[in-house]
């Protein structure tokens, strides 16, 4: 700044400014946005904008000058701003406070704007200039880095070779090599998540080859839990979830694909740039290939707020969650692939970083057709599930019917209702209409061309035929046998012969017991209609086809009647008849459940069952047979043969509906559907109801040439195609760099850029870039594959030195490292770390014995789940199988995260999280201490011990191996033997999974 | 008064604890603003702690606190003619004046309406925001925006940014204590009391406020689990530092282990402070009476405002009240404020509920002379529209263009109103103000000034006001 101009400053200035004014005055008509705006942006709006008004006064948009009366317009004599731009004699203008003042040129350029009239284009934004442009050092190409020579008897491992190099030139040495103890519980650790076996640790200590080492990596790269292990570092990035969060925070029941999607990527370690491509374009790429589709379930990992976006009946409610909607997937993609923080610039540019806001609404709109959403995969993917499912269901039918042959199993007729074979094959809830005999889905109400007294057959084999009693005298069978001594009854029907309830019925409780339930069953028997079933089919099924054995079993028919309506006085009427013949009768009403049992002669050939309403109104007249059952009267005795033929036709079964399980859910995915993209536009201060120029597709340039992807037209698919193949483009200087660095900051706690999501002027600059080149450039030289950086990375010296420093390596020419380099950030020896909140959990079932190995499919639920308009989830203690899986399959609740996991530090998946905090609390230590999932794995782990070792000490040992892959000290075992006695082995296992040892990584 | 500063001596003497303890407290410093020496403030402290009563649901303003008589005067005619508006799930109906009469009330003659009886004797003490208004008339992002600024979910409460600025000033207690309705969670879940990207040391401790209930997840094994008492817990723990000091002494140096091994003393610490704070039997009965104890519709709360008070009384810093939840199977009534369909029903229950616990708080605090440096701040997510919704006309939909907000206590100048509705109360048009001011005013009477309060993350240093946010000096006590 001008602090002491000469004192004839002024003298000078007027000169000069004589001359000048002829050269400039060329240039007029001054244009605000080519002439005026650049000089407030470089001079002004840094302290004046709309958030920072210095003075009260922002320069961001025209009102600011106008409302404080800085200027007048066609008159600069009478216009303060110039004032304040200008030096008085012997001082220095007022403005700018901070930075170069203005140039005289400058000056005149405004002054002639507001003798002009001063004109500012409305809606036009002076926006602040970005503190960093396409110089900064993340956006230049990855340049070419040869290795640093090697010295003779040190390590020629390319890491090392980088990272002594910065070493020596601190005068720093790497610390000595892990033991391979610790190193083999590192590895195992970061490469899968979980604790070696005392017998894998045992193994490796006893394999003195020298690429022992190297083999174990191999190892642990090839086994399953390895993608895994890294499927939830990107999970955390994706923010991925299972519900939808916000106010109504409804299940993603399938959801659960995209992250199977992401483990079996990592597994076979799937190119890096395949991975992001298909991720963000897979279902145009291929369509018809269920694994690229299913991996676009990354661009719908994220929240979404249900009520805003469908609930609401504002439009304006629903731009507004829209607009929040996308902002949330352009986010995640381009900090996940780029670590770009586009989202700065949804307002105006971003202040930091050269990406303009309408860079911003170019990257929008490649999304912008894009909805979240429940999905089919492929069309062929449905209908190979649905054709493979029948088929199951058939076979699976059929071996049903064949075993109930032979066990001689208890016959349901509601089944038969329902279309069945009277073992369960039959369809709930479907009907036959009295009226014809014809099996219809659909609920009905009051029946119309109701002919009481006409009979119809049925295409059910076990079912003779239906009808419409007629008063006094009506034909009950197709022999023409008849019942006369009918009640008089309306004439009128109501819905079907039902597999369950009729429609609207009021209740299906009798005598306490819901006959709508699984495990029971019910024909729902609205009056008036009757159904007689065909007694000899139904033997024939149940009788044991053994020449052997002539006699025909004895059977019986039971069943318990109630009345379905509300109606409590007895008002309907149930007839049951055999061959013609009255079993039984009652009129019924709403506390009613009539248990009915009779034998059924060998003769007999049809079972008949009536509801009439009695000549009183058919109103209500729901009359239900639960678990109308014919069975066997004495249990079937059966031969060895017989056993046989059972035993295989069960293991058959068993084969079929494993098959059936296999097969899973029907292939749908929680991911997005496409549709034409609507017309984008810049939104003016990110405000939705404000639109300003429409915009193209297109992606960051980080220079005056824009990125454009095509022009409005452009289709949707092909939006997302050219942003994918822009990211993993060998030429883009950040996809490579993020995401070596993504793994180094995993495996070493600390990335060589410590802003693993932030490469721009924000986030921190790289400790070492020309590895971090050498890595970016080396990961596509491997094809992407991120395996071979795994490998590289793990192989290192740097990472397995050991990470405790011994006081006499620490000292080379005098020099402390804590002194020089307290962070570790040069990595003069390895980073302890704590262990995630999954790993924590993974690690205590592993110990405990009773970790579930189950890959893939839908995830576990240590939850109760209750339906309500926002539903209500309540954790419970994890203390089954299912529930013991591993914790990447956790079903992940937004709104109501698992405490425990939570209070382990586990992010809610509402942040992107690049990185984890780790935090030590109270609240942890009661978690571990107390939480009733620990405590039970405790005892479970007691008695996994006390089965593989017999005295104490050798059970003191084993729970050490487990825990720690070590044996216990003389004072551990003292105190250990001293707690066992004392307390139990619990105990011991309760304090080992609480100690420092168990959750921290040397 | 300096707040944040513990003298490390006097931390020794307090707590009896070890070279552990105060690795863990240097620790829970280093996550706290004051570590990087950021100076947070040019002002003295005016409150020492917060107690912040949320409302969720949208509480009508027009029925409570901002007293709109020309509704009156167009009672019954349409409320847009024009059929032009569209509110969240409905079109507007009739104007619909308040359905509760509102009076002048103390000194300062402020207008209250009966459903607050017993709130409105202590309007001299209350400074009401009648201009207050939100970004989005959805619940879910609108609590998210009352309580961390942004209408996206995962940004850091107010309580998290307080308690990150500050520190604790107690020992034995968690620095920032949430207690949910009983009934439920509000709109949104826990993400409302999140600690977002800050360190999660500055997420809320859920207190379980129901009777008979653990009051903080995993306080004690449970019950159920016979195999442990305290005996065996204390051998445990005896045996773990044990292991740990084992394990320690190979990796001298290494503070985050020390401060592991003193979490869990401070874990037993609150296995003793937690039963006592919650012991409300040690309480008068006349203070049981005031907080509507023995009332079924009023204790819930009362109890609520009580341990507020007590964990005020304990030192710790922030504390959010929920009067209402969203995620219940509650059937009969609204289980929050958002009425619809019927205000004079639901209104009705909670404006009850809360003219209890609220009034019998401010009581309470003033008694103890705890008041003046104690922030109490009532707030909604939004308010409701002065139009009728619902087919008998009885409920009133979503109004994100106004609502009603007040503080008293720590430096709050009572008896006043600040800003003002539109004569309908549809939209804050004097001095109109989101969330923002009303963080920034109870920052500043904090002694933290508003824009140094900031966290970087992804991309950005984050602030509690985002890049907005002014202190309102109109409802602050000059010295």
């Amino acid at each position: 700044m001008n602090a002491n101009p000469p004192t004839h400053f002024r003298f000078i200035y007027v000169v000069l400014w004589a001359s000048q004014l002829v050269q400039i005055a060329v240039a007029a008509p001054v244009d605000f946005v080519r002439d005026v705006a650049p000089i407030f942006q470089q001079h002004c709006v840094h302290c004046h904008n709309e958030s920072k008004t210095s003075g009260d006064l922002s320069l961001s948009q025209s009102k600011g000058l106008r409302e404080l009366d800085l200027i007048v317009p066609g008159k600069p004599a009478e216009s303060s701003l110039l004032d304040a731009i200008i030096a008085e004699e012997g001082e220095a203008s007022s403005m700018p406070e901070e930075g170069t003042p203005l140039t005289l040129k400058q000056v005149e350029v405004i002054r002639q704007w507001i003798a002009e009239g001063a004109k500012w284009p409305a809606d036009f934004v002076v926006q602040q200039k970005a503190k960093a442009d396409g110089t900064w050092w993340s956006l230049q190409p990855v340049a070419e880095v040869s290795l640093p020579d090697a010295k003779p008897t040190r390590s020629s491992h390319p890491i090392d070779l980088f990272i002594q190099r910065r070493l020596n030139k601190e005068g720093l040495t790497s610390s000595i090599p892990a033991d391979r103890r610790t190193l083999i519980r590192r590895v195992y650790y970061d490469l899968i998540g979980l604790s070696p076996t005392p017998e894998a640790v045992a193994e490796f200590l006893a394999d003195h080859n020298p690429d022992a080492y190297e083999r174990l990596v191999n190892r642990l790269l090839d086994s399953k839990h390895f993608g895994e292990r890294w499927a939830r570092h990107w999970l955390d990035i994706a923010h991925y979830g299972d519900t939808h969060g916000f106010e109504r925070d409804k299940l993603r029941d399938n959801a659960w694909r995209y992250r199977d999607y992401v483990i079996r990527s990592f597994n076979a370690d799937l190119p890096y740039d395949q991975f992001l491509r298909e991720q963000i374009a897979g279902d145009v790429i291929a369509p018809e290939d269920a694994k690229s589709v299913i991996a676009t379930g990354f661009l719908a990992a994220g929240p979404w707020d249900y009520v805003g976006q469908v609930e609401t009946k504002s439009l304006k409610i629903r731009r507004a969650a829209r607009a929040l909607d996308l902002d949330d997937m352009v986010t995640q993609v381009m900090t996940a692939t780029m670590a770009m923080t586009v989202n700065c610039a949804r307002c105006h540019d971003h202040k930091l970083d050269p990406i303009t806001q309408k860079e911003y609404y170019q990257l929008t709109a490649v999304f912008a057709g894009l909805k979240r959403s429940d999905r089919v995969i492929s069309e062929e993917s449905r209908k190979a599930y649905e054709a493979e499912k029948t088929r199951l269901e058939t076979a699976i039918n059929r071996v049903e019917v064949e075993i109930g042959q032979a066990e001689g199993r208890v016959f349901n007729l509601a089944d038969v209702v329902g279309n069945g074979n009277g073992l369960g094959a039959g369809k709930k809830d479907l009907g036959i209409d009295a009226r014809s005999g014809k099996f219809q889905d659909r609920p009905y109400g009051d029946l119309g061309n109701v002919k009481p007294g006409n009979y119809a057959g049925c295409t059910n084999q076990f079912i003779d035929g239906v009808f419409v009693p007629a008063g006094e005298r009506t034909q009950i069978t197709s022999t023409e046998l008849f019942a006369t001594d009918m009640p008089a009854n309306s004439g009128k029907a109501w819905d079907m012969i039902r597999n369950g309830p009729v429609s609207s019925q009021f209740s299906t409780t009798f005598g306490e017991i819901d006959y709508n339930l699984n495990g029971h069953s019910m024909i729902g028997l609205h009056a008036n209609a009757g159904i007689s079933f065909d007694v000899n089919a139904i033997r024939n099924v149940m009788i044991e086809i053994d020449s052997a054995r002539e006699e025909v079993a004895a059977i019986k028919f039971s069943t318990v009647v109630g009345y379905g309506g509300k109606t409590v006085a007895p008002s309907a009427e149930f007839r049951i008849y055999l061959d013609g013949e009255l079993q039984t009768s009652q009129r019924i009403g709403r506390n009613a459940a009539i248990s009915v049992d009779f034998q059924i002669p060998q003769k007999a050939q049809f079972l008949t069952l009536i509801s009439s309403d009695g000549g009183n109104g058919y109103g209500h007249d729901q009359v239900s047979f639960g678990d109308p059952h014919i069975s066997r009267t004495v249990p079937l005795e059966l031969t060895v043969q017989k056993k046989q033929q059972l035993a295989q036709l069960r293991q058959e079964r068993g084969k079929l509906k494993q098959e059936l399980a296999t097969l899973g859910e029907p292939p749908i995915l929680y991911g997005v559907v496409a549709e034409k993209p609507p017309a984008v536009h810049v939104l003016l201060r990110g405000d939705p109801e404000t639109a300003g120029e429409e915009v193209s597709p297109g992606g960051l340039s980080w220079s005056e040439t824009p990125r454009i992807f095509g022009d409005q037209q452009l289709g949707e698919g092909e939006r997302r195609l050219a942003l994918a193949e822009w990211i993993v483009d060998p030429s883009n200087p950040l996809t490579a760099r993020v995401i070596v660095n993504r793994l180094w900051h995993l495996h070493f706690g600390y990335g060589i850029v410590g802003t693993p999501s932030d490469f721009g002027y924000g986030g921190s600059q790289p400790s070492h870039p020309e590895l971090l080149d050498w890595l970016a450039a080396e990961l596509i030289r491997q094809n992407w594959s991120l395996k071979a950086i795994h490998r590289l990375i793990v192989t290192s010296e740097t990472y397995r030195q050991a990470s405790l420093r011994q006081e006499s390596a620490v000292v080379q020419d005098g020099t402390d490292p804590k002194l020089v380099d307290s962070d570790n950030r040069l990595l003069w020896r390895m980073n302890a770390r704590r262990l995630e909140a999954e790993a924590v959990r993974d690690s205590v079932l592993a110990v405990s014995g009773n970790l579930n190995q189950t890959m893939y499919g839908p995830g576990y639920r240590d939850f109760v789940y209750k339906e309500a308009y926002a539903p209500i989830y309540t954790y419970k203690t994890a203390d089954s199988p299912e529930l013991w899986r591993r914790s990447v399959y956790r079903f992940v609740v937004r709104t109501t995260p698992s405490p425990f996991m939570t209070a382990l530090d586990c992010p809610n998946p509402a942040n992107l999280t690049p990185k984890r905090n780790v935090t030590t609390t109270a609240l942890q230590s009661l978690a571990m201490y107390n939480n009733d999932f620990m405590l039970r794995q405790s005892r479970y782990w007691a008695e996994r011990i006390q089965r593989e070792a017999d005295e104490p000490d050798a059970q003191i040992d084993r729970a050490f191996q487990l825990a720690f892959v070590r044996s216990p000290t003389k004072l551990e075992l003292a105190s250990a033997r001293k707690l066992i006695a004392d307390q139990g082995l619990l105990h011991l296992c309760r304090a080992l999974l609480n100690a420092n040892e168990f959750v921290y990584l040397d | 008064m300096k707040l944040q500063t513990i003298n490390r001596r006097q931390l020794l003497q307090q707590t009896g604890g070890g070279f552990g303890w105060l690795a863990l407290q240097t620790m829970l410093r280093q996550q706290s603003a004051q570590a990087a020496e950021e100076k947070l403030s040019d002002h003295p402290a005016r409150a020492k702690a917060v107690i912040q009563i949320f409302c969720p649901g949208g509480m009508s303003h027009i029925d409570t606190f901002d007293y709109k008589p020309a509704l009156a005067n167009r009672a019954g005619t349409p409320f847009d003619p024009t059929g032009k508006l569209q509110f969240f799930g409905s079109k507007p109906g009739n104007c619909q004046p308040t359905f509760w009469p509102f009076h002048q009330h103390g000194e300062s003659g402020l207008w209250m309406s009966e459903l607050f009886p017993k709130l409105a004797k202590h309007v001299d003490d209350i400074a009401f925001i009648y201009s207050m208004h939100s970004k989005t008339a959805l619940h879910g992002p609108a609590c998210f925006m009352m309580n961390t600024g942004f209408t996206l979910p995962g940004f850091p409460s107010m309580g998290s940014w307080v308690t990150y600025g500050l520190g604790s000033e107690s020992e034995d207690l968690p620095e920032f204590v949430v207690l949910p309705d009983p009934l439920g969670l509000p709109p949104g879940g826990t993400i409302n009391w999140g600690a977002g990207f800050l360190p999660a040391v500055h997420q809320a401790t859920t207190l379980d406020s129901r009777s008979g209930y653990q009051p903080i997840n995993d306080l004690f094994p449970p019950k159920s689990f016979t195999e442990v008492d305290e005996k065996s817990d204390q051998a445990g723990l005896d045996f773990l530092k044990t292991l740990n000091s084992q394990h320690l002494a190979n990796r001298q140096g290494n503070k985050d282990l020390e401060a592991r091994m003193s979490a869990y003393e401070m874990a037993a610490r609150l296995q003793l402070s937690a039963p006592e704070l919650t012991d409300l039997t040690l309480e008068s009965a006349t203070t049981h009476q005031q907080y509507g104890m023995g009332d079924e519709v009023t204790e819930p709360f009362g109890r609520q405002c009580l341990l507020a008070r007590r964990l005020v009384e304990r030192g710790v810093r922030f504390v959010q009240i929920y009067c209402g939840a969203e995620n219940t199977q509650a059937r009969e009534i609204r289980p929050n404020w958002d009425s619809h369909e019927d205000i004079v029903r639901d209104h009705g229950y909670w404006g009850r509920v809360l003219d209890s616990g609220a009034s019998a708080l401010l009581n309470d605090l003033q008694q103890r002379g705890m008041l003046d440096e104690t922030l109490v701040i009532c707030t909604t997510e939004f308010g409701r529209q002065p139009a009728a919704q619902a087919k008998r006309s009885t409920g009133r939909d979503h109004n994100a263009g106004a609502f009603t907000s007040w503080l008293a206590g720590g430096g709050i100048k009572g008896g006043v109103g600040y800003g003002a509705t539109d004569e309908l109360g549809f939209k804050a048009v004097e001095k109109p103000t989101y969330c923002y001011d009303l963080h920034a005013t109870a920052l500043h009477l904090l002694g933290i000034d508003h824009t140094k309060l900031s966290f970087y993350h992804n991309g950005i240093a984050r602030r509690l006001t985002d890049v907005h946010g002014h202190v309102i000096p109109e409802i602050i006590k000059s010295l």
